[in-house]
């Protein structure tokens, strides 16, 4: 790429690289919000999820660090994602074990490193690493568009058969993790998207930016895939045998 | 493709029979796609359409909005919503940021105004939580 993109056309390339890699699409979530899981299976899910989001406001703040002073309004985002994951109200990942304990398992259990797949491990590590080396604003294409504004349309899915007394039966409560996500990461996708748009302002760091956004999308994609591919085809066999859903 | 957009004065540009989000004090209008439904806050701040906002987590309250027309396209009121907005959902006051539209809608706010008072439910929660004891040889977290 040569010419700098305008801003429309850089969105679209953003929104592009995700296409067709979309967690929400991948065998776990088509699993859920189709009903064929058990409690046992979101217990897993939800072990395995703690140790990628967990770290989130560590990731961030490796790019706060790595945010020059003058990008007032990328730092702001940056600390008020933070604030939000951790002591804005009832911490992120509290709610996150709420939910896991009433699927079966244990906060001990959950926040145990050695329960999670190889991948979820590739995908933590790779969160780290991108938010340590790369420049502010690629990593917040990483982290932010590329996996953060995934959220709403994943958890859109996946709640209603949570709280449907004829699928899954969970209560309001028992499911405030995915309830809050859905709204609150549509801001900061949004705002992620705004901060991308605007400091990438080369054809190289624009390059760089979709390139990235389409690793956190293949990512997170294959983290989601190994959870179906781990926990469930023992029970329901390889989703590729699984009759199509009507 | 990005939907079209209005500027100040020029809402009628686009006749057309899509859905659209009438942010009157900042009169912008907004157009999205048939069938989808859209978050009003993501809405405004993708656009600049001006409506003030502090979190993203329905806490703050900065970003309420009173309904003029279409609360019948809006979705129901989430619990953190009902929690902060307590009786102004009774008077067609909504939270953008908790709030998804799936049809034509016209808002208001006071482009002065900013979180609502700490004696909500949602403020008294925050309180109780920050100011209590931490338990004896238990650090905070």
């Amino acid at each position: 790429m040569t010419e700098l993109l305008s801003s429309d056309e850089f969105r679209a390339a953003l929104e592009d690289a995700m296409t067709g890699r979309e967690a929400k699409d991948a065998s776990f979530s088509r699993a859920w919000a189709e009903g064929r899981l058990e409690r046992k299976h979101f217990a897993r899910w939800a072990e395995n999820h703690y140790h990628y989001v967990g770290p989130f406001a560590d990731y961030l703040a490796y790019i706060y660090a790595n945010t020059p002073d003058s990008a007032t309004d990328a730092k702001d985002f940056l600390l008020q994602n933070m604030w939000e994951e951790e002591i804005s109200d009832v911490r992120h990942t509290d709610l996150l074990i709420q939910f896991a304990e009433v699927c079966g398992t244990t906060r001990e259990a959950v926040e145990d490193p050695s329960n999670i797949t190889a991948v979820t491990r590739g995908l933590q590590s790779w969160c780290y690493a991108v938010a340590m080396r790369e420049h502010f604003v690629v990593a917040t294409a990483a982290l932010v568009v590329g996996l953060e504004s995934q959220v709403p349309s994943i958890y859109r899915k996946q709640l209603p058969p949570l709280v449907d007394p004829d699928v899954y039966g969970f209560t309001e409560e028992e499911t405030e993790f995915f309830d809050l996500h859905i709204t609150s990461d549509e801001i900061h996708g949004e705002r992620g998207y705004q901060i991308v748009l605007k400091y990438a302002d080369t054809p190289e760091l624009q390059q760089r930016c979709i390139d990235i956004t389409r690793d956190g999308a293949d990512m997170r994609f294959a983290y989601t895939k190994a959870l179906y591919d781990t926990y469930v085809a023992p029970d329901l066999g390889a989703w590729e045998s699984q009759p199509v859903a009507v | 493709m990005s939907p079209p957009i209005s500027g100040p004065g020029s809402h009628n540009r686009w006749p057309s029979d899509l859905p659209r989000i009438r942010f009157e004090t900042s009169d912008r209008e907004i157009e999205f796609e048939d069938g989808q439904d859209v978050n009003l806050l993501r809405l405004s701040i993708r656009h600049d359409c001006g409506l003030p906002w502090k979190c993203a987590s329905g806490l703050c309250g900065t970003d309420r909005i009173l309904i003029v027309e279409g609360a019948e396209h809006l979705s129901e009121p989430r619990r953190r919503e009902r929690e902060r907005l307590g009786e102004l959902l009774d008077d067609g006051v909504r939270l953008a940021c908790q709030t998804y539209a799936s049809g034509s809608v016209t808002v208001v706010w006071d482009p002065t105004q900013r979180g609502i008072d700490e004696d909500s439910a949602a403020g008294k929660r925050l309180k109780a939580q920050w100011l209590a004891p931490e338990p004896d040889g238990e650090e905070s977290r």
